[in-house]
């Protein structure tokens, strides 16, 4: 794809006051339209909810975007909710890239109107960059041996190993010593119930 | 017990060995060594006979060394599986054979000198590390006299004084005379929540419930006997717990706040005398008794580092398996497949050890119950054209996940996908740009830093933050609604070991006054120990900064956890202070020698590689010709 | 091997001394600021 054909839509997230009380969104939305490759950029008051992701989908089709920023909270709370998003529309789930304006920005300058604004372009402006490099990820897929492997016979291994086989599954039990039990078989009673360890 | 013997799913490897783990998730290739036991376990049907001959006499390990086992024997009466094992090292008849009274009267002849130990493979999806704890021992804690007096003894030594399988067949006597103790104490936390040099810094858990269950046992057996507890703290937090703690304090167990000094013995009566200091009445007083019993703690396995190395596990620094996050996947290994189970992750008593399996197991099935599995998108490559076959990305590996990359046979690396979790730090470590990390590479990272720096470079500290830690704790530190200076502009990596020296030099020759590298604590590097790798880095930067003549104060380096929201928010106003102090000129400066350096390094460089696509006319291998 | 070096803390610039280990990096924090930007001085060539 040659960089003529990128298509970078942006979605700058006002959630509800708790950016948009700090920092001017539509600012920040109108700078991003200035930014290379940037077909459309827009302000949503809770990107994260359904109407939210709905206009995403949305604006991909209509715009035939090809990369996605969304400029909201930590992609540690959202990534995976828009990556699945814009998988929906159709998109490479690693085309998406998020600017933190939230955590890193409206949140950590409450009272800094101007700053905090200055700072969320600059954080849009990185994303809108790194999205231009980024490509489509394939997780692949490996088979899966039903057999499993439990190392240590005290009351965990035990445990797991009857659970496991009880499931169906082949279990592997290997032990250090001559008989399963480990130190729990060399109690004579266990709390709470006081009954034999054995 | 009994259950798992004779379970159809369950191939049981007792007095076995893992020793050697290949492979992933999903595809593990396990070779277990089965070690000779001397005894047919097909065969033998537990008669006994061979124990009544043998005319060896040894400590008896199960029993605490209270009693004597035989050469050839029974681990204990309720062993799973049911069958004799002949101890090598105890036996006279061996090698040569001198003895074989046992061969003689097994009328099963499943006695075999010359049984060999033998090498298992298996092939398994998932591994569950349920390799258990070790007992703390007392000997270094020299004030308590473990060594010295006789009647002092461990809490693992008292449950066989006072089962009805023990030595004693439950009679709880005293060691030295075999009489009945009248009056005993229990000291607690002996090896736990000690911060000088004998014992662990952390509380083994199980010690204090341990204590109230002893001290109801001897009330059963004798109600008329003097109890006495020398607590810390006494730590009933369970269901059930502070039900056993009144009961046993009704029954008349005398629970007193204070540690012994030291414990004296009367070289006559060998009773022994406490000095304690009771830090509630506030008064020292002496006490007497027959018997003490030491409330040992619990320590990590002593040959906990042979599985740690074979499935590539990390331990905190108590030395437990450290989980892949603490409350969110506290049964989950940081290695693909591998899962904890009881106290090999940390002390618990029986019940949590039993959930943790359980957990455990949860876990493994929803791997178990897919015929395919995923397995991490984001993970590094090699473009085998530009590998020299250095090997340091092999060294570099947290994961074991790069073979080849062999300089003798000239072997390109190879990333195996499956194992690599995506830190990224042979793609910073590689000299060469042959190794390439996938969604994080060299030119996506490279073109934040520009477009960062390229407006008013003088107003912003450049951060590098790793996805687990310290993004997570700048996260916090908003959510926290901490407030720090406007000049932070973060970009995000998987791992600190992803920033390469040059994402740093860029930085700085694009005109960033300051640069900040920023990772998780060691113990909580999510790729293992990769955050080392950053350290080291960080440390040679200095180095070269300092010899170009900038000061290696503009690098910082932070370590910042999840849960440091109030650290990063510090060093962010702290960093910010020092960006005012970075002047014009200074920067000016940089740029220039660091572009100076660069493009030397460039042309130093292509000079190599010019050379080396040169032809060889006197390459030794030429000159080995195979005769026809 | 485990050796006593002298550190500086890049952060404060306060000096002090402590365990290094070429082979087994282990975290180290400044005494005074607790900040991670402590770097080993190399010790200066006696003549």
């Amino acid at each position: 794809m040659s960089e003529n054909d990128l298509r970078v839509g942006v979605f700058v997230c006002e959630c509800g006051s708790n950016i948009a009380g700090s920092l001017d969104c539509e600012a920040v939305a109108e700078y991003a339209k200035t930014l290379p490759n940037v077909a459309c950029s827009i302000v949503n008051k809770y990107t994260c909810a359904e109407p939210g992701q709905q206009e995403i989908k949305k604006y991909i089709k209509e715009h035939n975007l090809n990369r996605v920023v969304v400029a909201s909270c930590s992609p540690l709370m959202h990534e995976p909710t828009f990556r699945n998003c814009v998988e929906e529309a159709g998109l490479n789930p690693y085309l998406l890239e998020m600017a933190n304006i939230r955590e890193h920005c409206s949140w950590a300058h409450l009272n800094d109107w101007d700053g905090a604004t200055a700072k969320a372009k600059d954080i849009v402006k990185v994303s809108v960059a790194r999205v231009r490099l980024l490509e489509e990820q394939i997780e692949s897929k490996v088979p899966m041996t039903k057999e499993v492997l439990v190392i240590g016979g005290g009351v965990a291994g035990i445990q797991s190993a009857l659970d496991l086989a009880d499931a169906g599954y082949k279990v592997n039990l290997v032990e250090k010593e001559a008989s399963i039990g480990g130190l729990m078989a060399t109690l004579d009673k266990t709390y709470p119930t006081m009954d034999c360890s054995i | 017990m009994m259950d798992v013997g004779r379970h159809p799913n369950i191939n049981l490897y007792t007095y076995s060995e893992v020793i050697e783990v290949n492979g992933y998730i999903g595809n593990f290739n396990v070779k277990v060594r089965k070690k000779a036991r001397f005894v047919d376990e097909t065969v033998c049907n537990a008669c006994g006979e061979c124990e009544k001959v043998c005319p060896v006499a040894v400590a008896d390990e199960f029993q605490q060394g209270f009693s004597s086992r035989k050469a050839i024997y029974m681990p204990f009466p309720q062993a799973v599986p049911s069958v004799y094992i002949l101890n090598n090292d105890d036996c006279l008849g061996h090698n040569p054979i001198a003895c074989g009274k046992c061969a003689d009267v097994c009328e099963q002849e499943c006695i075999d000198f010359d049984m060999k130990d033998e090498i298992i493979e298996i092939n398994v999806g998932a591994v569950i590390v349920a390799t258990g704890m070790d007992v703390y021992d007392p000997t270094e804690m020299d004030e308590y006299g473990y060594t010295k007096h006789e009647n002092v003894i461990t809490s693992m030594e008292f449950e066989r004084l006072i089962s009805a399988g023990g030595p004693t067949e439950g009679h709880l006597i005293r060691p030295t005379d075999r009489e009945v103790p009248k009056k005993i104490a229990f000291i607690q936390c002996v090896g736990s929540r000690s911060h000088s040099t004998t014992g662990n810094p952390y509380c083994s858990n199980i010690c204090c419930m341990n204590t109230i269950k002893d001290s109801l046992l001897i009330k059963d057996h004798h109600p008329e006997t003097e109890i006495s507890v020398f607590y810390i703290d006494i730590r009933a937090f369970g269901k059930g717990f502070e039900d056993l703690y009144i009961r046993s304090k009704n029954a008349g167990v005398q629970y007193i706040r204070g540690l012994p000094g030291e414990v004296f013995e009367d070289p006559k009566t060998k009773n022994l005398t406490l000095i304690v200091e009771d830090t509630v009445a506030n008064t020292v007083k002496d006490y007497n008794f027959d018997m003490v019993v030491l409330s040992v703690g619990v320590i990590p396995r002593r040959d906990g580092g042979a599985i740690q190395k074979l499935l590539t596990l990390s331990r905190t620094e108590d030395g437990f398996f450290m989980e892949s996050h603490p409350k969110l996947k506290p049964v989950d290994a940081p290695t693909g497949g591998v899962f904890f189970a009881g106290c090999a992750e940390f002390p618990k008593d029986v019940k949590d050890s039993v959930t943790q399996a359980s957990a455990a197991v949860a876990r493994a099935e929803v791997l178990l119950n897919s015929d395919m599995i995923s397995i991490e998108a984001i993970t590094s490559e090699c473009f085998t054209d530009l590998c020299t076959s250095c090997g340091i990305c092999i060294n570099v590996c947290p994961f074991n996940a790069i073979r080849g990359s062999d300089a003798k046979t000239g072997t390109p690396a190879e990333v195996i996908e499956a194992l690599c979790k995506g830190c990224g730090t042979c793609a910073a470590e590689c000299n060469f740009d042959a190794l390439s990390m996938k969604h994080f590479e060299d030119a996506q990272i490279i073109t934040m830093i520009d477009a960062m720096l390229d407006e008013n470079p003088m107003d912003k500290v450049t951060v590098f933050a790793c996805n687990w830690c310290s993004y997570a704790g700048a996260d916090l530190a908003g959510l926290s609604r901490l407030q720090y200076p406007t000049s932070q502009r973060i970009i995000r990596t998987m791992c600190s070991g992803r920033v390469d020296s040059a994402f740093v030099l860029h930085a700085f020759e694009k005109g960033a006054p300051i640069v900040l590298v920023s990772g998780c604590h060691f113990a909580d590097c999510h790729y293992i120990d990769a955050n080392r790798w950053t350290q080291k880095r960080v440390e040679k930067l200095w180095d070269k900064l300092e010899r170009l003549g900038i000061r290696p104060e503009r690098l910082q380096m932070e370590w910042i956890s999840a849960a440091e929201g109030q650290k990063w928010a510090r060093t962010m106003t702290e960093i910010d202070e020092m960006r005012k102090n970075v002047t014009k000129e200074e920067v000016e400066h940089t740029k220039k020698v660091l572009k100076e350096d660069r493009e030397k390094a460039e042309a130093k460089r292509a000079k190599k590689q010019s050379k080396k696509i040169a032809p060889k006319t006197n390459s030794p291998g030429a000159e080995i010709s195979v005769p026809a | 091997m485990t050796e006593i070096v002298d550190f500086k803390c890049l952060r404060c610039g306060h000096e002090f001394t402590g365990p290094y280990d070429k082979k087994m990096p282990i975290e180290r924090s400044c005494p005074k600021c607790n900040s991670n930007s402590v770097r080993k001085i190399k010790k200066p060539i006696k003549k």
